[in-house]
């Protein structure tokens, strides 16, 4: 697990993630690492016991150098003293030289100044003496107690000496010193010479065992030193690979997630805060995987739900094909037999039956408009509806409604006029709804007109192409302006019975007009008249297009 | 040599209204009542002008249409295609079939007659 996490990681820390994949691979490490993620307690617990194991590495080196520099000194100090006691052993030497050139010296002066030199180098003698006594060894307490008798051997012969010298007996006293005098300082200067050599002896061993002493200590100190290191850097080694092998899993974790793979699991060794976390992020990644099954399946039902509304809608189209056909086919019989009746096909058609063919006509053609505009309407509610953009003349609009009318209008006794600007520029747009629209608002103005004037306009606004019909007909209340244009639809329900009509017309009009990205409106005020007014774009966009 | 005219259509009524309305006319009217038997009677009979409602039994006016114009026997041949305007694109559709013009329904009588002279004149 550790050598594929290792293999995620960025080139840069390459050869520091080989050197660390390789110590893991070394079994206890990878084993200890293990076993440390698996220690049920906090990180910060596991932390702290990591540094102090540490910091107890680091007091120990330091009272083991402390104790070293202990015995160094006192390594030192006893070097010091048997420096010290050689120094007293040649005193002793020098001492005894001193006194037997002073008692030779006596002989020659004969004076008591010499002798008490004598004395005073003897008690120096005997001083130095004592003080290498307190600190011998036994061995050597021997010898400095035949040096002792020796020279109180000695002082007797020199206190003989003196007494002869100040008698004025130089001759015995000469042969004092040559017989009984020189043996015995012969004697004691062989023995301080034992114990010079003695103490040399000791101090030349003293220092070969500082020394070597002293290297043990150095490479005692080193081996602990290089341990502490050693082990400083196991712990750390071992105390954040239990973590980041942790953390890379988690990394690896989500990167699955990241790319989408839900319900992937980690698992960490660890019974710390990164087992809690590996716990929480599985919970995440099954709740994941949940909802994104659930998201599926509702993406799936969508889609046949989709599927099944795009079938519904090709089967109301389908339907409203079929229906448009076998509704015209036998409108078209009706129309076309009453249109060969009126033309005298079969024969001159009596006066009294021409008025009910023509009414014949009328319904008929009413019929036919009806089922224009329930299919219509059909289409534009199925999204079915589509323009067939093109260029057109707004004014050649206009005079086809002007033309489509007119009659009717003179029929009425209306005033019926239209109002074009000359230099009105060609449009570009679905002409043949756009004349639908128009008709539509300029027969509603004829329908619910019975005196004064029709007037239907067109104008450019800017990029805005504004058609207006206005009428001095029955009006319509403010409250009921908004109405108009839903679906059947009239201001009063008794002005459908009164004036007829399908209702469908505004509503039709209204969606031809925002198929073009236009809007419709109206201004009324009720027995005065009304002005329909509808905006469409100059330049229709061709996303509108069919 | 009166000029022979193919009408395929289906509804009885319909095909009356253009047989009485041919009668007083010097074209002669063939009459087919599905999209089969309407390519079937043009290819055998080789009309002046065919007059092809859009919804037919058994195939289709557009499919027939299209079907005649690549057959070089009627490749040459007026079509006029009856659409009823169902869908917006009927018109573009006939036209690609191969229709010559097309007309909606209903159709007045008096217009028919006019399409008809004018892409097959009468002698």
């Amino acid at each position: 697990m550790a050598t594929e996490a290792v293999t995620q990681r960025t080139p840069a820390g390459g050869r520091a993630a080989r050197l660390d994949a390789f110590l893991l691979g070394r079994w206890p490490l990878g084993r200890l690492v293990g076993w440390v993620a698996a220690i049920r307690a906090p990180v910060h617990a596991k932390l702290l016991v990591a540094f102090l194991l540490i910091a107890l590495l680091i007091i120990a080196v330091g009272v083991t150098s402390l104790q070293m520099l202990a015995a160094m000194g006192r390594h030192s100090r006893s070097l010091d003293e048997a420096h010290e006691r050689v120094h007293w052993s040649q005193q002793i030497e020098h001492a005894l030289a001193l006194q037997m050139h002073f008692t030779t010296l006596a002989l020659v002066v004969k004076d008591e100044a010499a002798i008490a030199r004598i004395l005073r180098e003897n008690n120096r003698f005997n001083d130095t003496l004592a003080r290498i006594e307190g600190a011998a060894p036994p061995d050597e307490r021997t010898l400095i107690q035949q040096i002792r008798s020796a020279q109180e051997d000695a002082m007797g012969v020199v206190a003989d000496i003196a007494n002869l010298i100040r008698e004025g007996k130089v001759a015995d006293a000469m042969e004092a010193l040559t017989t009984r005098e020189d043996p015995l300082y012969r004697k004691i200067d062989g023995l301080v010479r034992q114990v010079v050599a003695l103490e040399q002896a000791r101090m030349d061993g003293l220092r070969a065992g500082v020394a070597a002493a002293n290297r043990r200590s150095l490479l005692l100190m080193g081996g602990f030193a290089a341990l502490a290191i050693v082990l400083a850097l196991l712990f750390g080694f071992v105390i954040s690979w239990s973590f980041i092998i942790a953390v890379q899993e988690a990394h690896g974790f989500l990167g699955q997630v990241a790319a989408g793979n839900f319900g992937v699991t980690v698992r960490v060794a660890n019974r710390d805060e990164f087992g809690e976390l590996a716990e929480n992020m599985n919970r995440m990644s099954r709740e994941l995987q949940r909802l994104d099954a659930n998201q599926r399946r509702g993406a799936a039902e969508l889609q046949s739900l989709n599927e099944q509304l795009a079938q519904a809608s090709r089967a109301k189209s389908e339907f409203l094909a079929s229906m448009s056909h076998e509704l015209r086919t036998p409108l078209n019989a009706i129309l076309g037999f009453t249109e060969l009746m009126l033309d005298n096909l079969y024969g001159e058609v009596p006066q009294a039956l021409r008025d009910p063919l023509v009414d014949v006509q009328t319904n008929a053609r009413h019929l036919l408009r009806l089922i224009n505009d329930v299919l219509d309407l059909s289409k534009i509610e199925a999204g079915r509806m589509e323009l067939a953009p093109a260029e057109y003349a707004p004014a050649d609009v206009v005079e086809t409604v002007r033309a489509s009318l007119r009659s009717l209008a003179a029929e009425k006794g209306l005033e019926f006029v239209v109002s074009v600007p000359p230099d009105l520029p060609a449009a570009y747009g679905d002409g043949k709804r756009i004349t639908q629209c128009l008709l539509n608002l300029a027969g509603n103005a004829i329908k619910f007109t019975s005196r004064g004037r029709i007037e239907i306009a067109a104008e450019l606004a800017g990029e805005t192409l504004r058609y207006r019909v206005t009428d001095t007909g029955i009006g319509i209340p403010k409250d009921q302006l908004e109405n108009v244009f839903a679906e059947f639809r009239q201001a009063d329900a008794t002005v459908t019975r009164e004036y007829g009509g399908t209702g469908l017309g505004l509503s039709i009009t209204k969606k031809f007009v925002e198929l073009h990205g236009g809007r419709i409106w109206a201004e009324s005020e009720p027995g005065r008249g009304s002005t329909f007014f509808f905006e469409v774009p100059l330049r229709v966009s061709e996303s509108r297009a069919g | 040599m009166s000029k022979t005219i193919l009408y395929v259509e289906d509804n009885e009524f319909n095909r009356k209204i253009v047989r009485q309305l041919l009668a007083a006319t010097t074209y002669r009217l063939l009459e087919a009542i599905d999209g089969e038997a309407g390519v079937a009677t043009a290819l055998e009979a080789g009309p002046d002008l065919i007059l092809m409602d859009i919804q037919l039994p058994r195939l289709s006016g557009l499919d027939a249409a299209e079907r005649l114009r690549q057959d070089p026997r009627t490749a040459h041949v007026p079509i006029i295609v009856v659409t009823s305007f169902a869908l917006s694109g009927d018109d573009r559709k006939a036209m690609e079939a191969g229709a010559s013009a097309y007309l909606a329904k209903p159709y007045s009588p008096r217009q028919l007659l006019e399409l008809i002279r004018k892409l097959a004149p009468e002698e």
